[in-house]
């Protein structure tokens, strides 16, 4: 794809692997974390400005039905209440591609039907029940497989299952009738919920014609967009802020009804409105990791892996995209034939989100088990049949090179730390009478390069601390640290001198945090703009202190040359309130060249087949990502991943009642992620050899790598360990009592 | 959440008189709070016990058995080390009974007369039949969690609390006290038989307050021990819990009780059961025999049949433990 880039300035060279760096590389404690556990942080949900509303929303009770009537007016003339939107009263306002928010056929319990401003939120929540709506009741159906079933309700023109995508390399059917040794499995994924710890929320407030929306996002300008596209206002017009933010995994990329809900009410009645969702709202409509139906088929000839063939069907609500679960399988190994085929699948349920690695994760898993039980079949150890199709370093769907790849390094790590070689078939006994302990692995495969455009501002102050600007936000990841470490590093200051100004779309544009983009994208523009700011300081210090350019340098936070250290505030002593700016863009990534990261998870389980227990007692996540910048959120991040996926594969699973179409796993109870106690042992580690062909700081993206491959190491490990594979996620009790009866 | 009035109470006959229609007693609030924001339970009026004074706390005494205030903390039941020398069970079960914070806030009397947590009983919007509606919403739906055995008609959801079957392995009696007077029932008796068909699930009457637990001299001679399977590691109900105690005398299981949590409407015993193992050594053969006496009526639905081999499982570690110990 061409990439038109706006370039300007020179990029710097990267840092070399044996640059000697003293801020970058070592472990920094987070710049926000006081604020954050004394509870100063704010986030989204604590904005209170004086005179706010509150907005609360009526969702249909059905999962699919037309809007044929609505009356708000016992609503209305309850005390308190400030305003009703609805389909028949509300301006059109687009909203992913459709028209308006408040749709003619609302599709899933909980699809958006009207809003209350009110002035508490427990008047909003009163006057919900006061608003009667008449609604035709159309069929309906919420699960996957019925979905796909003919003989069920077709609920769009263009029918229930529609293709995605497909791809096709070499001769897979071919090879097949060549093979040694064919196996096929259909594997199934539950609906992973995001819980975001903060729900989605905004709150929105007019000063004239100026609209200032305060939202827990994952990209303010993406927010900015929505809100242009909804309201038709200039850009200047709206600025989206975004201090600290409580969780989104791919869920907060954009604008929300809610926000559009916020902003209207706001600018009809003239006074701040909050519209924040609850845990229920939020796990009915604010989106989901779609459920999965896949079908490997995997051959084998003369040791190798001879081809693949990889189909996908997945439940994405009423969305217009699908998370492609066959990413891996084109991309992962280097495998000459196969066939990828994806679905889409509309159902009356909530739509997909993007969820930390959409559709890698589902696929993953699918890919993974299907090469164990390959393996299985061939006879031969499971990781070295991966290591046979790991080391090439050409991407097999584009044909280019990679820029860097040292899967087959994760390999040896992971496979030395988890002690591979005590892996047996059939596994091994447990720590007890009728346990069953195994191992299993699986690979990953995620891009992770980062893009142009991002900029960055640094102002360096007259007493040598600096403000580093750029629209990019803290999701919760560690961004303002790392942001301060490159900008400290680069401009020879201390980390405590730098402070991070982001979450604010005044500042210039940095993309969504998402996607495992963010550092990869926004550290090499800081970097170039603590640069600019370094090389203006120095022009700076030449002149006070009457010594060439060339003899100085900044270090420590000060100006040094031949032995003489002069502190920057020394430096712009005279010079009263000089103030050096910095400016710094990301440069396009290089031409011809594929940025991959790679990574491989080792787990270990302990299983008790009488009561389909399974535990899981070590992961081994290694990860090739490039430079690390920061030891210690990398390794927060790697194990937050690992935890994310050890519920997706164990307890996590949204349940939809098929007849009411209701989710009945709205709430932390019944929907089950991982608790302190179930998180087992994390082992972390990094190849950590920058990647100097990427960017100017050599370091990929980690947002998602170390979600993909856990639950397909766990679903490994555990069918090692019972000598029964389980192709269904999560491995619930259920699952696995269920699994080995029927085996038995 | 409908508003609604909150008064305290100073004395267990001021709360019973309170406790009229439309009220309701409060203890931790752990459960009723979160019925009322749910929909589920709008009662116009909260009676706090939380200030009555000789609910709290528990005592025993040499040949009268232990007793157990109403308004208890779990978490002081949970960490008395001189509680669990004589009643080991109630640690045991209340270990991995919901969180340490709802432990700090919920009661026994609370945790004993908690309401059940089927999914469509906890939405408001579904009329399932224990909310006066015609049909059980889980009886062709997703019922994983629900009951296999005792659900005769009505209503497939399964006895909570990790507390009760715990207790009833002892034989504790509860005291509950009105304006009419004070009556003592055995624990198991709190529970509404499922053959009744009624849409209660405990037998208190309105106006009652349970004051105390008492578990007999006999009971505290049983060795118990309780063992729960969940989803995950803690904050979770009993997919299958059970709670075993006997006398062990000369190797030999005696007067043994076997209560199941999380099987049926109610706390599960079969005395069938109870009465194949009584008098025995303890054997993996006794045990799969008792264990299958115990679920010979099991009829699951379609998506439970898993509980019936992790029940008969539990019930064989469990009284393997006991024999052991
Ligand atoms: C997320 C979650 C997980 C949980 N997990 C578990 C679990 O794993 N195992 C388990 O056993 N429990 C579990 N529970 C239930 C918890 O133990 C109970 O909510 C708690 O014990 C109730 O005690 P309380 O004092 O808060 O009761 P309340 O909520 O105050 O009262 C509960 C009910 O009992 C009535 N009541 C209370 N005391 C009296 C009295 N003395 N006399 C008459 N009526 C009374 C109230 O009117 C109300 O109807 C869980 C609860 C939650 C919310």
């Amino acid at each position: 794809m061409e990439q038109l880039a706006l370039v300007q300035g020179d990029d710097a060279e990267a840092w070399a692997a044996d640059a000697v760096l003293t801020i970058v590389g070592r472990p920094q404690r987070r710049v926000e974390g006081a604020a954050k556990v004394t509870g100063r942080a704010r986030y989204t949900h604590d904005i209170r400005l004086p005179g706010t509303l509150h907005a609360r929303i009526l969702r249909s009770p059905h999962p699919r039905a037309r809007v044929r009537h609505v009356d708000a007016s016992r609503a209305l003339a309850l005390a308190g209440v400030r305003g009703v939107l609805h389909r028949f009263n509300t301006p059109k306002t687009a909203f992913r591609g459709e028209e308006t928010i408040f749709r003619e056929e609302v599709r899933f319990v909980g699809d958006e039907v009207a809003a209350v401003a009110a002035d508490t939120e427990a008047i909003a929540e009163a006057a919900l029940s006061l608003i009667v709506v008449d609604y035709e009741v159309l069929p309906h159906v919420v699960d996957l497989e019925e979905a796909i079933d003919a003989a069920s309700p077709r609920i769009d023109e263009k029918g229930n299952v529609l293709d995605a995508d497909r791809y096709e390399r070499g001769d897979v059917r071919k090879e097949f009738a060549a093979a040694d040794v064919v196996v096929e499995g259909t594997y199934r994924t539950s609906t992973q919920l995001h819980n975001s710890l903060e729900t989605h929320g905004a709150v929105a407030v007019w000063d004239g014609d100026q609209l200032t929306v305060y939202e827990s996002t994952q990209h303010v300008f993406g927010v900015r967009e929505g809100l242009r596209n909804a309201l038709h206002l200039p850009l200047a017009n709206i600025r989206v802020l975004c201090d600290h933010m409580g969780g989104g995994f791919g869920s907060k990329g954009g604008i929300g009804k809610y926000t559009i809900v916020a902003a209207l009410f706001a600018r009809e009645i003239g006074a701040p409105v909050r519209c924040v969702l609850d845990r229920h709202e939020e796990n009915v409509a604010a989106g989901n990791r779609s459920a999965t139906l896949q079908r490997v088929r995997a051959a084998g000839k003369d040791g190798r892996i001879t081809a693949i063939a990889h189909e996908s069907w997945s439940n994405v609500g009423q969305a217009r995209w699908v998370a492609d679960p066959t990413g891996p399988t084109k991309g992962l190994y280097d495998v000459p034939n196969v066939l990828a085929h994806a679905h889409r699948v509309l159902t009356n349920t909530g739509s997909l989100a993007a969820f930390r690695a959409p559709g890698y994760v589902e696929g993953t898993f699918a890919l993974e088990s299907a090469i164990d039980e390959l393996a299985d079949g061939m006879g031969v150890d499971p990781l070295a049949l991966r290591r046979r199709h790991a080391g090439s370093q050409v991407d097999p769907v584009s044909k280019m090179r990679y820029s860097l790849k040292r899967l087959v390094d994760c390999y040896d790590i992971g496979a030395e730390e988890i002690g591979w070689s005590r892996r047996a078939r059939g596994g091994l006994r447990g720590s007890a009478p009728g346990l069953r302990r195994g191992l299993g692995m699986a690979s990953q495969l995620w891009s992770g390069g980062g893009t142009p455009p991002a900029y960055a501002t640094v102002h360096l102050n007259p007493d040598g601390t600096a403000v580093v600007r750029i629209g990019t936000q803290d999701i919760g990841t560690g961004t303002r640290t790392v942001i301060a470490q490159v900008c400290a590093e680069e401009l020879g200051i201390d980390v405590r001198g730098v402070r991070v100004e982001i979450g604010d779309t005044d500042a210039p544009y940095a993309p969504i945090s998402a996607g495992s983009l963010t550092v990869a994208s926004i550290t090499p523009a800081v970097r170039l703009a603590a640069k600019d700011a370094r090389e203006q300081l120095l022009d700076v210090a030449s002149g006070v202190l009457e010594v060439g350019r060339a003899e100085l340098r900044v270090e420590g936070g000060a100006v040094v040359s031949r032995g003489a250290r002069t502190p920057i505030a020394k430096v712009f002593e005279d010079l009263e309130n000089y103030t050096v700016i910095g400016k710094g863009s990301r440069m396009p990534n290089p031409d011809d060249i594929v940025l991959k990261t790679f990574g491989a998870h080792f787990a270990e389980v302990e299983v008790d087949p009488a009561t389909g227990m399974v535990v899981v007692e070590r992961v081994v996540a290694v990860h090739d990502v490039g430079r690390i910048v920061d030891p210690l959120t990398a390794r927060s991040q790697v194990e937050g991943g690992v935890i994310q996926a050890l519920g997706f594969a164990l307890s996590e699973e949204r349940v939809v009642d098929k007849p009411t179409g209701r989710v009945l796993t709205s709430g932390l109870e019944t929907y089950k992620v991982p608790t302190v106690r179930d998180v087992p042992r994390i082992v972390v580690r990094f190849v950590d050899v920058p990647d100097t062909v990427a960017n100017n700081v050599g370091a990929k993206g980690l947002g998602e790598p170390p979600i993909i491959p856990a639950a397909a190491a766990v679903a490994n490990a555990v069918a090692n360990g019972l000598g029964v594979r389980i192709r269904h996620l999560p491995l619930t009790p259920r699952r696995v009592l269920d699994a080995l009866a029927a085996a038995s | 959440m409908k508003p609604f009035t909150y008064v305290r109470a100073t004395s267990v006959a001021e709360a019973s008189r309170m406790v009229v229609a439309g009220s309701a007693p409060l203890a931790g609030g752990t459960d009723l709070l979160g019925l009322m924001k749910g929909g589920i339970a709008s009662p116009a009026r909260l009676v706090d016990l939380g200030g009555i004074d000789g609910l709290n706390g528990w005592s025993r005494e040499r040949g009268a058995g232990l007793r157990i205030g109403a308004l208890t903390p779990l978490v002081d039941l949970e960490t008395s080390d001189q509680l669990a020398r004589h009643l080991p069970i109630v640690r045991e079960a209340l270990r991995d009974t919901a969180t340490l914070q709802l432990r700090n806030a919920g009661t026994v009397g609370g945790n004993l007369l908690q309401r059940n947590r089927c999914w469509y009983f906890r939405d408001a919007a579904i009329q399932c039949w224990l909310k006066g509606g015609t049909q059980c919403f889980a009886k062709e739906g997703e019922n994983e969690h629900h009951a296999i055995i005792g659900t005769a008609r009505g209503c497939n959801r399964v006895a909570p609390s990790d507390l009760a079957p715990a207790l009833i392995a002892h034989d504790a009696r509860v005291t509950l006290t009105s304006t009419r007077g004070t009556r003592s029932v055995l624990l198991a008796d709190l529970f509404t038989d499922p053959a009744l068909h009624s849409r209660e699930e405990h037998t208190l009457r309105r106006g009652e307050i349970l004051t105390e637990v008492q578990v007999p001299e006999s009971g505290l001679q049983r060795r118990g021990t309780y063992l729960k399977a969940m989803e995950r590691k803690t904050w979770s109900f009993a997919l299958v819990s059970v709670a075993v105690a006997a006398r062990i005398r000369g190797g030999k299981l005696r007067d043994p009780r076997i209560v199941l949590g999380g099987v049926a409407p109610v706390p599960w015993r079969v005395e069938a059961a109870e009465a194949e193992i009584d008098g025995h050594p303890f054997s993996d053969d006794l045990a799969r025999r008792a264990a299958d006496l115990l679920l010979a009526d099991a009829a699951p639905l379609a998506k439970n049949g898993y509980k019936v081999p992790l029940a008969k499982e539990l019930v064989r570690r469990a009284l393997a433990r006991i024999a052991a110990a």
